[in-house]
């Protein structure tokens, strides 16, 4: 079966670095974007990725927000996750309208962070697979 | 040539709130716009539910026995039944935390208990009818 892939959105390299080790330990392939304009590009790029992993509050407050619409149109569509130490009323509520899969706020269970990841690729890749 | 709606198999929603009023509400006012609506007043019966029709619609109360138990059942309607419409009606205005957990359990909408039902319906069909385009099939 084809690696699973990730995609993970963090201006703090420390925070990027450690999801990369994390994430490649579980066996993803990692691409990994330091802002939301780089993030923008790869996605543009037309790689396929399993899911998107974002932080939300980078070169300005909430532009996570457009990682996430734009992960949200690919197709097929990955699984979107946002990870943040600001949720607030306004982006958790755009999270849920834009059909976000899961919010996870800093700091962060990693456990729980790699099981939500886990499912929802598994289920992903399920739905495709059905069609 | 007009497009000409083909009947197919009735759009079936689950409400399930341990409240009768409120079901019953929910049951005539999903019944006006055309679907079957099957009721729960706990989660044995929602389950058996669930296992016994194919679900387009699901509107479950946050708290069914105890405080939040509604929750992972609006998860596990979303993942038996991805392409449906799974709302939540809450008691209180939600918080971060609640928008937390509806986006966790894949549910699209929370609506407040005080949400009169006609409105409550109208508004899960406008979302519904515009993600499901292809609900009601037709022909040219």
């Amino acid at each position: 079966m084809r690696k699973r892939s990730i995609l993970i959105v963090d201006d703090e390299d420390n925070v990027l670095h450690t999801l990369r080790m994390v994430f490649e330990n579980e066996g993803y392939e990692v691409a990994t974007a330091s802002s939301c304009h780089r993030a923008l590009e790869i996605l543009d790029d037309g790689r396929s990725f399993d899911a998107v992993l974002t932080d939300l509050n980078m070169e300005t407050e909430d532009i996570g927000l457009e990682v996430a619409r734009a992960a949200g149109k690919r197709k097929p569509k990955p699984a979107v996750v946002i990870c943040t130490g600001f949720a607030t009323m306004e982006n958790s509520r755009e999270s849920l309208d834009l059909a976000v899969d899961y919010m996870a706020h800093k700091p962060v269970e990693l456990s729980a962070l790699i099981s939500a990841l886990n499912r929802l690729i598994s289920r992903h890749r399920d739905l495709r697979g059905r069609r | 040539m007009k497009p000409t709606t083909v009947p197919g198999p009735p759009q079936m929603a689950l409400v399930v709130h341990p409240d009768l009023g409120v079901v019953s509400a929910l049951q005539s006012a999903l019944a006006q716009k055309g679907f079957t609506a099957i009721i729960a007043r706990d989660l044995p019966t929602a389950l058996l539910a669930i296992t016994q029709h194919y679900l387009e619609i699901a509107v479950v109360a946050s708290h069914l026995q105890e405080n939040g138990d509604g929750w992972p059942l609006a998860g596990v309607l979303h993942l038996v039944f991805p392409r449906a419409y799974v709302a939540v009606i809450d008691r209180v205005e939600p918080d971060i935390l609640t928008l937390q957990a509806a986006i966790n359990y894949g549910v699209r909408e929370i609506y407040q208990q005080s949400t009169p039902a006609q409105d409550l319906v109208s508004s899960i069909l406008a979302t519904f009818e515009k993600s499901s385009p292809g609900a009601r099939p037709t022909v040219q």
